[in-house]
């Protein structure tokens, strides 16, 4: 009696938090939009959104709709989108590795999909000129091969026989990040200038390119691929003990590491190619969801989605509003918030 | 039934297991002994169907092993590897529940609770599995591959446990065994690594005795458990005793140097 009532209470913990992780969402979303270089009060907000609606609750200019619907909005679901997809392609790498430490950015797939992309703008300009329907998709795709290339390449310097030792898999990302570096480099020294320009963009992060035009690549190739992740919580529970003991507990430990291998590098490689390589929200976010509410990947995933978009949101935010009219690299806050906790969680493994 | 027959493993450069043939039914316990390094992980890896022989054949109930899927193998055996590792903070009941990832059971929750009572580790299960004894995480383990076979099935399942007892003291090694006993019951068939041939003695219905991936002997105990044999397997002097009082038999690794003729009471 006794046990099935600790899960019932461990199921309504995981709705509860859940639940209040979306209205934490809710509330943050809210905010941002009403913050910026141009100022909106909360009711204008409530009004241009559900006038679609048919609803009529207060009057409101027409310059206001345009800023918020034509450029906060989608500014915003695109950092809903990136931020929750970077959250959970954090938590399954660090579940495929057994490592809390590997994260996007660190172990290369981040600039594995920024080398790529580089390649695409730098090498081939003319393919968007002259297939208008590849200029929307070649990007992103190059950036998913990109990512994909490197996960690969991590994984299997990194882990090997056996174990995610997490100093190999650190230096093998050291080494991939080396190497993308250099060879994007090396792709810039045949770029034009304003080729060079967005190199900042790929470096520092950037949420400003956000337009209605690129959401749905956005939503259909971070959504679905993040389904597929929730769908294999159970297999990664599984894993946390180890690919053999997986093997031996029933799990096809081959499928399910080749879907969360493509699974993640199509979310990383989207999201680099919509807005360049944003640090640390894969690191902290599932770390958040682990040291708080367990290591049950039911609920670490579908929460680091929702936490990343929270947190992603909270640093365009300060990103827009810390220094109005100008704005700061988005990559420099989440940089800035990640680097002392990553320093944090280092000091207490060496404990 | 498992059986394997001829089965070997090699390597590019040599032979780790030759020819070795054996067969484990439903309601008995099958103990592998045997010197570090004889091939006794091999030959558990190649069971369990964690590596594949490259030369005989692995069945269960019948089937061959490689024709089965991960998730059908999960249906008939369980395997207990000698060092799991767990990264993340998992509780104690949430990485026995594991167990259950692949096999649908009528009452979960019944399987979990009956199988940590017997396991010993009811009380810890809210417990971070991390932060337990190496003995408390063998018994959480030991909890986790019961699970996965523990409803009751039309079809014989396997038990398959590599040193269960490295971590645990002398109380908890027998209330291992001990449990392994009561799956016989339940229409298993266990089969488990020991280095303890006192233990083997006194539980194991068959031993295997391997020697440098050589098969020196697969039966029953009775006749397994001979001096000149262990001291060959083994390269030292061991005696056998009877126990005062009981029909038990005592095995006596004794120090090279000193050795003690006077007790030799079997064969």
């Amino acid at each position: 009696m006794m046990a099935s009532g600790m899960v019932n209470s461990k199921k309504r913990l995981n709705y509860w938090v859940l639940l209040s992780l979306t209205g934490i969402l809710c509330l943050v979303l809210l905010i941002s939009l009403t913050k910026g270089a141009y100022s909106l009060e909360l009711m204008e907000v409530l009004a241009i959104l559900t006038r679609s609606l048919g609803l009529d609750l207060a009057g409101f200019e027409s310059r206001s709709a345009g800023v918020l619907l034509q450029i906060r909005l989608p500014r915003i679901l695109l950092a809903v989108l990136v931020g929750g997809g970077l959250g959970i392609a954090g938590a399954a790498l660090q579940g495929l590795f057994r490592n809390p430490l590997v994260e996007p950015g660190l172990i290369g797939v981040s600039s594995g999909s920024a080398l790529f992309a580089v390649i695409f703008l730098v090498l081939l300009p003319g393919i968007a000129d002259n297939f208008p329907l590849l200029a929307d998709f070649g990007l992103p795709m190059f950036a998913f091969l990109g990512g994909l290339l490197h996960v690969l390449a991590v994984y299997y310097l990194g882990t090997g026989n056996g174990g995610g030792n997490t100093a190999t898999i650190i230096l093998a990302g050291v080494a991939i990040n080396a190497m993308a570096g250099a060879l994007i480099g090396l792709t810039l020294f045949y770029a034009d200038d304003a080729a060079l320009r967005s190199f900042t963009f790929w470096s520092l992060g950037d949420l400003s390119g956000a337009s209605w035009g690129k959401l749905p690549i956005a939503a259909i190739f971070i959504c679905i691929p993040s389904l597929l992740l929730i769908r294999g919580a159970k297999n990664l529970n599984a894993m946390a003990l180890g690919e053999k003991e997986a093997f031996y507990m029933g799990v096809n430990v081959k499928r399910t590491k080749v879907i969360l291998l493509v699974a993640t590098a199509l979310i990383v490689g989207v999201a680099v190619s919509l807005s360049g390589m944003i640090g640390f929200v894969g690191l902290i976010v599932p770390h958040l969801m682990r040291i708080s509410f367990g290591a049950d990947h039911k609920l670490v995933l579908l929460g680091s989605f929702l936490l990343g978009a929270i947190l992603l949101n909270f640093s365009d935010l300060l990103a827009r509003t810390i220094a109005i009219p100008a704005e700061m690299p988005i990559g420099v806050i989440t940089s800035l918030l990640g680097a002392p906790f990553f320093m944090g969680l280092i000091y207490n493994l060496k404990k | 039934m498992l059986s394997a027959s001829n089965i070997q493993f090699r390597t590019k450069k040599r032979t780790i297991l030759d020819a070795t043939d054996l067969t484990v039914h439903p309601g008995e316990i099958m103990a592998i002994l045997g010197p570090n390094g004889a091939g006794k992980t091999t030959l558990f890896k190649l069971l369990s169907g964690d590596s594949n022989a490259s030369l005989g054949v692995v069945k269960y109930n019948g089937r061959n092993i490689a024709g089965l899927t991960a998730s059908q193998l999960a249906a008939v055996r369980a395997v207990m590897p000698q060092h799991s590792t767990v990264n993340f903070p998992f509780t104690v009941r949430e990485v026995v529940e594991l167990g259950l990832i692949s096999n649908k059971v009528k009452d979960p929750e019944k399987v979990l609770d009956e199988v940590m009572a017997l396991a010993q580790i009811d009380h810890l299960q809210g417990q971070h599995y991390d932060q337990l004894s190496g003995g408390e995480k063998q018994r959480v383990q030991l909890s986790r591959v019961l699970v996965q076979i523990w409803e009751m099935k039309p079809f014989p399942r396997y038990a398959l446990l590599d040193e269960p007892t490295s971590s645990l003291d002398i109380a908890q090694q027998h209330a291992m065994l001990e449990v392994l006993t009561q799956l016989k019951r339940r229409n298993i068939g266990v089969l488990v690594i020991l280095h303890d041939l006192n233990l083997a003695a006194q539980y194991a219905d068959k031993i295997l005795l391997l020697k440098a991936g050589k098969m020196c002997y697969c039966g029953p105990i009775k006749a397994g458990l001979n001096e000149c044999l262990l001291e060959t397997v083994f390269d030292h002097p061991i005696q056998l005793m009877h126990c005062v009082g009981t029909d038990q038999l005592i095995v006596h690794c004794s120090n090279k140097s000193k050795m003690y003729p006077s007790t030799r009471l079997v064969q």
